[in-house]
């Protein structure tokens, strides 16, 4: 697939969302840069901000297996992953594939579960693989999980393992929306949900190729030392007990070519590069306690690095 | 865990009222508690925290010069290192103990920029790597390492503070025990929110109570045990603090036991006026009665007269005449300490050659000599003038002067002379050397102490003198007997002495080795049972020399004799210990006397500077000031100092980059004159939409943003630009930059 024709494909999903979710172009836009860039991603906001619906409305703009699991603390990791079970007609034990076995995945409210249940996700978005009795097990292709989560001060939750944290490319709010836009909700949801309505546009293999697309996107060996001194400067600020992975530069990286190609352009510029950061980055700090409690945030700090790192011009 | 409302404020203002900084400690105590009143607050980092942290550090170093520049801690400290002797260390201990009690009554103030920043955070503990650095290096090693050390545990500055400003206001001077009480009833309020509540309030206030009341009675009795050491102490410093010379005594070190040591510190300094002409001693003063070892001045004690100098003349400069009218042959440079003081001026006796006439180019306050000729200068604690000096008369009085007088107040009675009725040989009085009066004396320049008559009569009959040997005879007979027969040193062996037996009898009959004081006292007496006068002078031996003039140092102290020559009518030296005390009293290696002299010569320098033009606390201050606007700058800068050098290493790195030839960077550049400048951490395209956003270059947005395309493909597409584009570029660079300098600036 050409460039063109794989920006054609985000801006068909793009449209298709759009008239589900009212204002949310920045975080769509960021959602399809995680799908196309094989990155999983974390939507972490208050309830009712339309987290769940921005990750239907992308599942059935797909036209690709959507599964979708409900965390609750009693949630064990065969409930996601399978089980086998013994079979009296043949005396055999056979396999039930768990929700997992999909191409997108919603796992919502997910620090609901214990974290044993959350860890059972971890080889499953890290290598696109599950082990279970013993036996390795390779998911589809497109294995793309959308996670959802109230954030985590609020009460009966579990707070994601840092590991966990790591495996999700980017991790970013929805926020409220603009007056104006949410009445442009109320009037849509007047007698139905247009979630009901909502029809796929685009193929799987549309999304593959998209995928490949991105990966075929241009970046210099200058903007990789940006990216590198950015997720850097993040093991070295202060407040910060925790910095991050390389996995954040590659994820990074792979987000900037997705945006790079949504923009029609076919190498990566700075400018892709700060406005994923944030995203990319911020989830995967662990602040000191102290740093914590005087108000400063991961957040900010990446924010902070990005508006002190020389850019490349 | 943090003090309770109001505590700070007021431990504040009792500090003030016990250190003598009420005001201070009020206003302190205000800014403190405003923060009840005054809501804002501000976010400091960890940084800012270390920051402020340095800062008070830094004012607690500037304190600490200060308070030691205001006690005179260096020209203390310089006389301690020259010269250890008991003065000076405890004038160096008095220093170190005012200036320590100094800074510890200032500590709150060093510390206060501190408290005020953890009073108006928003955070109620600062982590202790902030203040002590070996955490914070050990904790970045930690990181650097790669492992994560859980961040240490963080403290509140208000009650380390409070403790802090108590033990600030126990320095205190009133004697009363307001501070004791103020102490009780702070520790009171302190306690009063940290107290257990499994206790009911009475045995709490009770238990306080009684440590109240035990420390009260445990104080007194350490401040009776103190003072009873202290005057303990003082009755036994009391022994050794009496300077061995001055200018009505000289206390010989005759009968004593041991090692004499006399510090190699340079005493005084010379330079001669012709090359190498410069006298053989220089004479501080001398006495002329002996009793118990001890010399004294006599009747010339208390003859003091006072030199004035004669003012500027058309012929003469200004100048101090000692011997009226005399032509002096040569003159010398001398420079030397005052080392006394007299009425809070300092002030000493001077070390003049013998035959000096007159001192000219000498700063002094005011002369005065004695009829002993002792020269007392008052003046600046360095003295440097010019003496002028020559054969003839001298100062000193002719022998016999004012015995009687000074001697007798009852000298005008008829009839031979009598001891006065209270005098009782031997008794403590007598011994203890204060008692000058007490023996009858007729003449003090011919006076010799009747125990020690005996063996000087020995000694004579050995040398076959008479009272009929000519005075010259009799000199030359005495320098032979000493030379031959007698060794110099300066170290003495315990020897009980028999009955009748002095000390100087023993160094004349049995030990026959001695220092100078020895040869001097026996040559004066000797003499004297020859019925010549003479006199015992002090002063010091000239003979090293440094650079184009003579150094003096303490090791050359000397005493010799003063012979009454009848013919000139003059008093003239003459020493009779062996010249091998020079070499003798050279002790010490090379190296240490090299180092000592430097420093003596620095001090010198620095003494000559002061009291040549002014104060030098003012010029420890200018010292001080820059340094500490240097050290405060580097605090305030150094973040970003490190973010710059950081930069650089990146600008080396990025240097090699391609695309850097681009002609974008001169458009940037034009529109940048226009006020539209870019942020180093802003993208190009950031920018431009901000620029282009101005209504003056609004008509240039399409040509700028087609441009901009093509810099970053030429920066950031690894393939690079072709040579048609790469040509593109540039023509539409200038183009662009025609445009751009055609249209007037307006925004800007």
């Amino acid at each position: 697939m050409n460039p063109a024709a794989a920006r054609e494909v985000y801006q068909k999903i793009v449209a298709n969302i759009s008239r589900v979710m009212q204002g949310q172009a920045g975080p769509t836009r960021k959602l399809l840069a995680a799908l196309a860039s094989g990155g999983h991603v974390l939507l972490e906001d208050f309830p009712g901000t339309g987290k769940t619906t921005l990750a239907k409305a992308l599942a059935r703009s797909v036209d690709a297996r959507f599964k979708r699991v409900q965390f609750t603390p009693d949630l064990l990791p065969s409930d996601i992953l399978g089980v086998s079970i013994f079979s009296q007609r043949d005396q055999l034990f056979h396999f039930h594939e768990g929700p997992i076995f999909t191409n997108i995945l919603l796992a919502d409210e997910i620090n609901r579960a214990s974290p044993r249940t959350q860890s059972a996700l971890l080889e499953a978005m890290a290598e696109n693989q599950v082990s279970v009795d013993g036996e390795r097990r390779d998911l589809a292709d497109l294995f793309f999980v959308i996670a959802t989560q109230n954030p985590v001060e609020f009460r009966g939750t579990y707070p994601l393992p840092e590991a966990q944290m790591d495996r999700f490319a980017m991790q970013f709010t929805l926020g409220y929306v603009q007056p104006t836009e949410e009445v442009a909700v109320l009037s849509a949801q007047v007698t139905t949900h247009p979630l009901e309505e909502l029809a796929s546009c685009v193929t799987l293999a549309d999304v593959t190729a998209l995928k490949r697309a991105a990966q075929s996107i241009r970046i210099s060996e200058e903007l990789k030392r940006y990216i590198v001194d950015l997720v850097g400067a993040t093991r070295t600020a202060n407040g910060v007990q925790l910095g991050a992975s390389p996995r954040a530069s590659i994820a990074l990286m792979k987000g900037a070519q997705a945006l790079a190609l949504f923009d029609g352009q076919e190498f990566v510029t700075p400018e892709q590069i700060q406005e994923l950061a944030v995203a990319v980055i911020a989830h995967r700090i662990v602040m000191q306690p102290q740093a914590r409690f005087s108000g400063l945030t991961a957040r900010g700090v990446v924010e902070d690095i990005v508006q002190k790192t020389k850019v490349p011009a | 865990m943090k003090p309770p409302p109001l505590l700070l404020g007021a431990v504040l203002l009792f500090w003030g009222w016990q250190a003598n900084l009420l005001w201070l400690g009020a206003i302190m105590g205000a800014l403190v508690e405003s923060a009840l009143v005054f809501k804002a607050r501000w976010d400091f980092s960890d940084e800012d925290f270390e920051r402020i942290w340095s800062l008070c550090s830094l004012l607690l170093l500037a304190m600490v010069l200060f308070a030691f520049a205001q006690n005179d801690g260096l020209s203390i400290f310089g006389d301690f290192l020259t010269d250890r002797d008991l003065n000076s260390q405890r004038g160096a201990a008095i220093a170190t103990a005012r200036t320590a009690s100094n800074l510890l009554r200032w500590l709150p103030i060093a510390f206060f920029p501190f408290l005020m920043a953890q009073t108006f955070s928003t955070r109620d503990s600062i982590p202790l790597t902030t203040i002590s650095h070996i955490l914070q290096r050990r904790w970045k090693l930690a990181r650097k390492a790669g492992e994560n050390p859980l961040p240490g545990r963080g403290f509140n500055v208000g009650f380390p503070y409070f403790c802090m400003t108590l033990l600030s206001a126990s320095f205190h001077e009133a004697e009363n025990n307001t501070y004791f009480w103020g102490f009780c009833g702070f520790l009171g309020w302190a306690l009063w929110t940290l107290r257990s509540r499994r206790y009911s309030l009475a045995v709490w206030a009770s238990i306080i109570i009684v440590a109240a009341v035990a420390g009260y009675f445990g104080q007194r009795s350490i401040t009776y045990v103190q003072r009873y050491i202290v005057s303990l102490n003082a009755q036994w410093l009391a022994r050794f603090l009496r300077r061995s010379d001055d200018f009505f005594q000289s206390r010989t070190q005759i009968g004593r036991v041991g090692q004499i040591k006399n510090s190699s510190a340079i005493a005084i300094r010379l330079t001669p006026h012709q090359p190498h002409d410069v006298p053989e001693y220089l004479r501080e003063a001398t006495y002329r009665r002996y009793e118990n070892r001890i010399w004294f001045a006599g009747s010339s004690r208390d003859d003091f007269s006072s030199v004035n100098e004669v003012p500027l003349s058309a012929t003469n400069q200004p100048y101090w005449p000692l011997v009226p009218e005399r032509p002096a042959r040569s003159s010398v440079r001398i420079s030397c300490y005052l080392d006394g003081s007299e009425n809070g001026v300092p002030a000493g006796l001077l070390p003049l050659p013998s035959g000096t006439k007159l001192l000219t180019n000498a700063p002094a306050f005011g002369l005065k000599m004695n009829t002993a000729g002792a020269v007392i200068a008052q003046g600046p604690g360095l003295l440097v003038f010019d003496a002028l000096y020559g054969p003839g008369p001298t100062y000193d009085s002719p022998p016999g002067t004012n015995t009687r007088r000074a001697n007798r107040p009852d000298s005008n009675r008829l009839g031979p002379p009598r001891p006065p009725p209270n005098f009782q040989p031997g008794s403590d009085e007598n011994r203890r050397g204060r008692g000058w009066g007490r023996r009858y004396v007729e003449d003090e320049d011919r006076d010799v102490p009747p125990e020690e008559v005996p063996a000087i009569e020995m000694v004579l009959e050995e040398l076959g003198l008479t009272t009929n040997t000519p005075p010259r005879e009799a000199m030359h007979r005495l320098a032979g007997f000493f030379n031959d027969k007698f060794s110099y040193s300066t170290w003495q062996r315990g020897q009980k002495l028999s009955e009748g037996e002095t000390p100087l009898s023993h160094f004349l009959l049995t030990s026959r080795t001695g220092h100078c004081e020895y040869f001097a006292t026996a040559t004066v007496l000797l003499l004297r049972q020859l019925n010549i006068p003479a006199r015992y002078a002090t002063g010091f031996a000239v003979h090293e020399e440094s650079g184009d003039g003579y150094v003096v140092r303490f090791s050359d102290a000397h005493a010799w004799a003063l012979v009454w020559d009848n013919l000139q009518q003059t008093w003239i030296d003459f020493d009779t210990t062996p010249a091998s005390w020079i070499e003798a009293e050279r002790r010490g290696t090379v190296v240490g006397r090299w180092f000592r002299d430097m420093w003596s010569n620095f001090k010198f320098e620095l003494a000559k500077f002061r009291y040549g033009q002014s104060n030098l606390r003012k010029y420890i201050l200018w010292i001080v000031i820059p340094g500490v606007g240097l050290l405060l700058y580097q605090i305030v800068f150094r973040r970003d100092r490190k973010r710059r050098r950081y930069r650089k290493q990146d600008e080396a790195f990025f240097a090699n980059w391609p695309g850097l030839d681009s002609d974008f960077y001169q458009l940037e550049k034009q529109i940048a004159t226009r006020g539209i400048t870019r942020g180093e951490a802003e993208p190009l395209g950031d920018w431009l939409r901000r620029a282009v956003a101005t209504p003056e270059l609004a008509d240039l947005r399409e040509p700028l943003e087609e441009l901009l395309q093509l810099h970053y493909r030429h920066r950031f597409d690894p393939l690079g630009l072709n040579t048609i584009d790469r040509e593109n570029l540039r023509t539409l660079t200038s183009r662009c930059l025609e445009m751009l300098t055609a249209k007037p600036a307006t925004a800007s």
